[in-house]
């Protein structure tokens, strides 16, 4: 096991730098998710910690030792790729063995090895099978399998469930949880899904155009983003964002008129001292509405459609051209009207400057 | 529905006529022309004529050795040739792809008269840029054509030359299909190049060499062209005479159409037996 560090990080594709200067210290046994939109440089800066790209400025050590210039396969580390890069030709046995026979490994330990991965993954029964003959989530499995038995000091997921369906992606979450739990090893894992990062994460990094946008637990990041961009990366449904300008600074803190409905006007307990009239978003999570008299300010939008998932409906709704998504927990009558008054309580709202950042 | 099957057929008519005519006819009517004596007019049925002299012939066991001779060394050399500048094109560190992409492929476009002059010219024993060479090493010339061993030498080196690059470039578009996840896993596995090559690399490429090695089977067990006009009609001696040359010399020298015909369906039986074999052995283990 280890913990890494990445120092001032810099990927550069010819001309073009994906990655801008990324720090990171990763506690060893920490469970890390990369996570960002498509194109944010995730895979890439997960892939220099493999040692598959090169790094074009910076530093990458594990366990305090900088590994540019180390090869691959000197790294200590185990990857599970997205495609699961099996080997098509081998049984599974000869998948999660190939690495350690090649290497010389005991014949002995190599069973052993083999052996208990595939106890941990329940694919005893699998492994005289080709990876052809074997399901999506078999093949994941294999392929975890496969690193388990490098006994790596640090894992590397590469967006591991997305080609699994919804049903398998959720029941595959839980098993990794489980084995990071059982292993205690290092693990980083890349993902556009904030789902996964929320549910598996002891730390997430949310990552925008190859920069680092926050690093944080998962309720941190939720509770409190440091900008626009995680406040509606963090959570799902995303945050609703509405235009606002300020209208008001005083001891009691800012106040916020919405552009939508100047009448609604919101004071929040913050420091910062925007200019007056200056434009700001307001922010609020689809399940921080409150009931209509209960928040400190009131806002009416008009329903357009709802969905009812049982135990919670989501509205969908508009305020003078805004979207807006409303949590109604056990509402099943909410998309009947065809206006909907909802509170807005002051402190569980946001604002973000007009560059996304947030006054706080 | 009839009606249009009825138009269907009508469009297809003019292609089912010629291919009838010119493809299964002839297949069906030398079989049978290979159970008739030929020599003598009008042809007479003589089932054991034709059959029983190839079993007896010394020029075409001749023939038949030749060509298993060229089969046995010239196919799996030029197989692992090719395999070799399939990697090669495949390499990310290769610059001009394109270049020599075109440059390994184009031998297959070079007409067949202008390639055997070109390698009679190069490799003829007194003025020949071949000689020349092995002389600069101490090696004194070889005569290429007058030397049955050399001459065969020689027949196997312009064979591999046309076709090696032609297999190279089915077994790159092989190589291309093989997903690079699959390098990268073996790399942080700790497989080293070498290893990632033959056991990662060769078997996933097996089918595709398979194919390879069933067409150069195909194209071996018919070669003419070169023992005509590189070596002189299977010269020194028949040392090079192959048996697409002992069929043409039968069918279209000495119009011994019967025999010809026999020797035609045996060329068929042994590429279709060998290939057979090569797709028995080279199959994929359940």
């Amino acid at each position: 096991m280890a913990g890494l560090a990445l120092t001032n990080v810099i990927k550069r594709f010819g001309a073009l730098q994906v990655v801008h200067g990324a720090n990171l210290d990763i506690e060893d046994g920490e469970f890390v998710v990369f996570v960002g939109p498509s194109g944010c440089g995730k895979s890439t800066l997960l892939r220099m910690i493999a040692g598959l790209e090169d790094v074009s400025g910076g530093e990458i050590a594990i366990a305090g030792n900088v590994v540019n210039d180390v090869e691959p396969s000197e790294r200590h580390i185990a990857m599970v790729f997205q495609s699961y890069a099996l080997y098509p030709h081998m049984t599974v046995r000869k998948n999660l063995s190939f690495g350690l026979t090649m290497n010389g490994n005991p014949k002995a330990d190599t069973q052993r090895r083999v052996a208990h991965a595939a106890d941990i993954l329940q694919i005893n029964e699998l492994m005289d099978r080709r990876p052809g003959q074997l399901s999506g989530g078999q093949r994941q499995r294999v392929a975890i399998g496969r690193a388990i038995v490098r006994e790596p000091q640090v894992f590397l997921f590469d967006e591991p469930l997305s080609n699994l369906d919804a049903e398998l992606r959720v029941q595959m979450r839980v098993e990794i949880s489980k084995l990071h739990k059982q292993l205690g090893t290092t693990m980083i894992y890349v993902t556009h899904d904030q789902t996964e990062a929320m549910t598996l994460a002891d730390k997430i990094v949310v990552l925008r155009t190859g920069r680092i946008e926050q690093v944080g637990a998962p309720l941190d990041l939720y509770d409190d983003p440091a900008n626009q961009f995680v406040a509606g990366f963090i959570g799902s449904p995303k945050m609703n964002f509405l235009k606002a300008t300020i209208h008001a600074v005083g001891q009691e803190g800012v106040t916020a008129a919405l552009i939508a409905d100047p009448s609604v006007r919101l004071t929040l307990p913050i420091s910062s001292r925007p200019d007056i009239g200056s434009p700001v978003i307001l922010g609020i999570r689809p399940e921080h509405f409150s009931d209509a008299g209960t928040g400190e300010a009131d806002l009416t939008v008009a329903v357009h459609v709802a969905e009812h998932l049982g135990h919670t409906s989501y509205v969908y709704a508009g305020v003078s051209g805004e979207p807006l998504i409303i949590e109604r927990p056990e509402s099943r009558h909410a998309g009947d009207q065809k206006t909907l008054t909802v509170g807005l309580p002051a402190k569980r709202c946001f604002l973000f400057d007009a560059e996304g950042e947030r006054l706080r | 529905m009839r009606v249009h099957n009825r138009i269907a057929y009508a469009f297809l008519a003019p292609y089912l006529l010629i291919f009838a005519t010119f493809w299964l006819w002839p297949i069906i009517s030398s079989f049978l022309i290979s159970f008739q004596n030929t020599r003598v007019n009008p042809w007479r049925f003589a089932p054991s004529m034709n059959w029983g002299r190839l079993v007896g012939d010394p020029a075409f066991y001749n023939a038949l050795y030749n060509t298993l001779i060229i089969l046995v060394i010239q196919v799996p050399v030029m197989i692992a040739l090719a395999t070799v500048m399939a990697v090669f094109l495949n390499s990310p560190l290769l610059k001009a792809r394109p270049l020599y992409r075109f440059a390994f492929f184009v031998p297959v476009v070079v007409g067949e008269v202008a390639y055997a002059a070109v390698f009679r010219l190069m490799f003829s024993a007194d003025f020949g840029i071949i000689n020349k060479i092995i002389g600069t090493v101490g090696i004194s010339p070889v005569s290429w054509f007058d030397n049955g061993t050399a001459a065969m030498a020689l027949l196997i080196m312009a064979v591999t030359w046309r076709w090696a690059g032609y297999n190279a470039i089915i077994i790159l578009a092989g190589l291309q299909s093989i997903p690079g996840d699959v390098y990268e896993a073996a790399t942080l596995d700790r497989v080293g190049k070498v290893q990632q090559f033959f056991h990662i690399t060769l078997p996933l490429l097996k089918p595709i060499i398979l194919f390879c090695i069933v067409l150069s089977v195909i194209g071996t067990m018919q070669l003419f062209a070169e023992p005509f006009l590189i070596t002189n009609r299977g010269g020194p001696g028949g040392a090079t005479e192959t048996l697409g040359l002992l069929l043409y010399r039968q069918g279209f020298t000495s119009l011994n159409f019967g025999y010809a015909s026999a020797i035609a369906y045996t060329i068929a039986a042994l590429a279709v037996a060998i290939s057979l074999l090569n797709l028995f052995f080279g199959r994929e283990t359940k």
